[in-house]
């Protein structure tokens, strides 16, 4: 398995697809988060912009690999193994990527409640934000792996599932993300740093459960 | 065992039963668009059977698809280091092997182009050399020699008889009723759905033969389980003549010089069909005559 993510991860850098959702999320960042906002507010929208680049990460590396190449791993190492790397392989680069923006947001944000009245403390604030953006990074690898090869094949169908799935992970309300990131910013307002545990272990369990059904599927949909 | 493609879709291949043992060359034929490499794809494991199911461990697979146009990011070495990491080996035994297999097919000297500049022919060769570098059990090879010029294409004929002579289960398919014939155990035809066993034609003057006479030390019998069963008969001065398919010529007089004690090479003779053709001198001590080639061993 090391060998395998060893070889996922380097096929999604060394393709440099990575660019276009890292890039996309760094101007999302840009846009939202400036140096002086309340802490819990940017780390909210930090972790709610990593969810649509999950998803797209996960596509990317789903993908990344031509037919060919793909049967060639696949009868060596057995199709669903093959599909749990690329899921892993993409998650650790949005892990990654969640991780720098939460220390960013907590290195420039102003450690206060929107109203400047209460003290935030960092290190409580900081690890809410992390759960939060993990929660948000699982739902989005499991829209990601729903929305792609094997349970859909057609690439207009993909991208416009994604999209819908994805946005639909941040508004719903009782979806983890939601959750998560509902509570950084209402926690903003008061100066209380709700930490989410639940959301988290909700998040993960989903996930768990769509890499299984894909990693599943893939010997028997390709 | 049966597959279709889609929750509805038509049966491709239906009520297959296929056993592969040990030590065999299997051969599988069909016309364009029967089901072959749907049926490969489910013995080298890559997709599932619809119904029925494969039994027995997995063992370890290797497969070379027909065209391999791989887009990679990654130059021929690297490809072939991350490939032999994934089938279990350690990096620096892997980068050995990808070096010597890259060279036993003529692509040495692509080793460090990347993946989506090599040619046709040569990015076929290093689909070849990732499927032998690791040495499999059950090696799958869906038209692997399409593409590959001559001298590579006997390179994996010689390869091929080399798995199969060391243990593994080797399944082909290949649009050249001649491939490998003589050194073939079963072959089967894909029709309607189903699977059809093919007569083998395993007797002399089927495809090019290797004549060897060899003498073993006194008393001493041939080894047990010589590559490619040549056929023996007893020949002057208590030495055997063995007959077999010119594609397991080199597994076995590697077998039999390697054999405790070691049998002396007296002749060779290639013989082409059935008209013996005699090419080499007698009398080569240990060493293959220039008519056989000796199968160079990973440096």
């Amino acid at each position: 398995m090391t060998a395998l993510l060893r070889y996922q991860t380097a096929l999604l850098i060394r393709s440099q697809r990575w660019l276009a959702p890292v890039l996309l999320y760094a101007a999302f960042l840009g846009i939202g988060v400036q140096s002086g906002q309340p802490v819990l507010d940017s780390l909210g929208y930090a972790a709610a912009g990593l969810l649509p680049v999950t998803a797209w990460l996960v596509q990317l590396c789903v993908n990344q690999e031509p037919p060919a190449a793909r049967t060639v791993t696949a009868a060596v190492a057995g199709s669903p193994r093959v599909h749990l790397a690329s899921l892993l392989a993409a998650l650790g680069c949005a892990g990654l990527l969640g991780t720098a923006a939460t220390l960013i947001v907590l290195l420039i944000s102003k450690p206060a409640s929107a109203d400047n009245a209460v003290r935030v403390p960092l290190l409580p604030a900081g690890l809410a934000g992390l759960l939060a953006a993990v929660c948000c990074v699982l739902l989005g690898a499991a829209v990601g792996a729903l929305c792609t090869r094997p349970l859909l094949h057609r690439r207009g169908w993909s991208v416009a599932t994604t999209v819908l799935a994805a946005l639909l992970a941040l508004v719903t309300s009782g979806s983890p993300a939601n959750h998560a990131v509902t509570g950084l910013v209402t926690g903003s307002r008061t100066g209380t740093v709700h930490v989410p545990l639940l959301p988290l272990v909700a998040a993960a369990a989903l996930a768990a459960a769509v890499a299984a059904l894909a990693c599943k599927l893939t010997s028997m949909r390709g | 065992m049966g597959r279709r493609y889609g929750l509805g879709g038509p049966w491709v291949l239906r009520g297959i039963d296929l056993d592969l043992p040990a030590h065999t060359l299997i051969r599988i034929e069909g016309a364009n668009g029967t089901g072959k490499s749907t049926l490969l794809r489910l013995l080298a494991g890559i997709d599932a059977p619809t119904e029925g199911r494969i039994t027995g461990r997995r063992p370890r697979t290797a497969y070379v698809p027909e065209r391999f146009p791989a887009a990679l990011p990654f130059t021929a070495a690297g490809y072939l280091v991350h490939l032999g990491r994934v089938h279990g080996l350690r990096t620096c035994e892997a980068a050995d092997r990808a070096q010597a297999w890259l060279a036993r097919f003529g692509a040495a000297g692509h080793a460090l182009t990347p993946l989506p500049e090599l040619s046709k022919g040569t990015s076929q060769k290093v689909a070849v050399a990732q499927a032998l570098l690791a040495e499999p059990e059950l090696l799958v090879l869906d038209e692997a020699w399409t593409g590959l010029d001559a001298a590579a294409r006997d390179e994996l004929d010689r390869a091929v008889a080399e798995r199969v002579a060391a243990g593994s289960t080797v399944v082909f398919v290949d649009h050249d009723p001649r491939r490998l014939t003589g050194a073939v155990d079963a072959a089967f035809r894909v029709e309607g759905h189903g699977l059809a066993a093919v007569p083998v034609a395993r007797a002399a003057g089927a495809g090019p033969q290797v004549r060897i006479e060899a003498a073993g030390p006194p008393g001493a019998a041939l080894p047990a389980a010589l590559p490619g069963t040549p056929e023996r008969t007893p020949a002057a001065d208590g030495a055997v003549r063995l007959t077999v398919a010119a594609t397991h010529s080199d597994a076995l007089l590697r077998a039999l010089l390697a054999a405790r004690p070691p049998w002396h090479i007296r002749h060779l003779t290639t013989t082409s069909g059935a008209a013996p053709e005699p090419e080499a001198a007698p009398h080569t001590k240990a060493s293959p005559a220039p008519g056989a080639r000796s199968t160079s061993e990973a440096p």
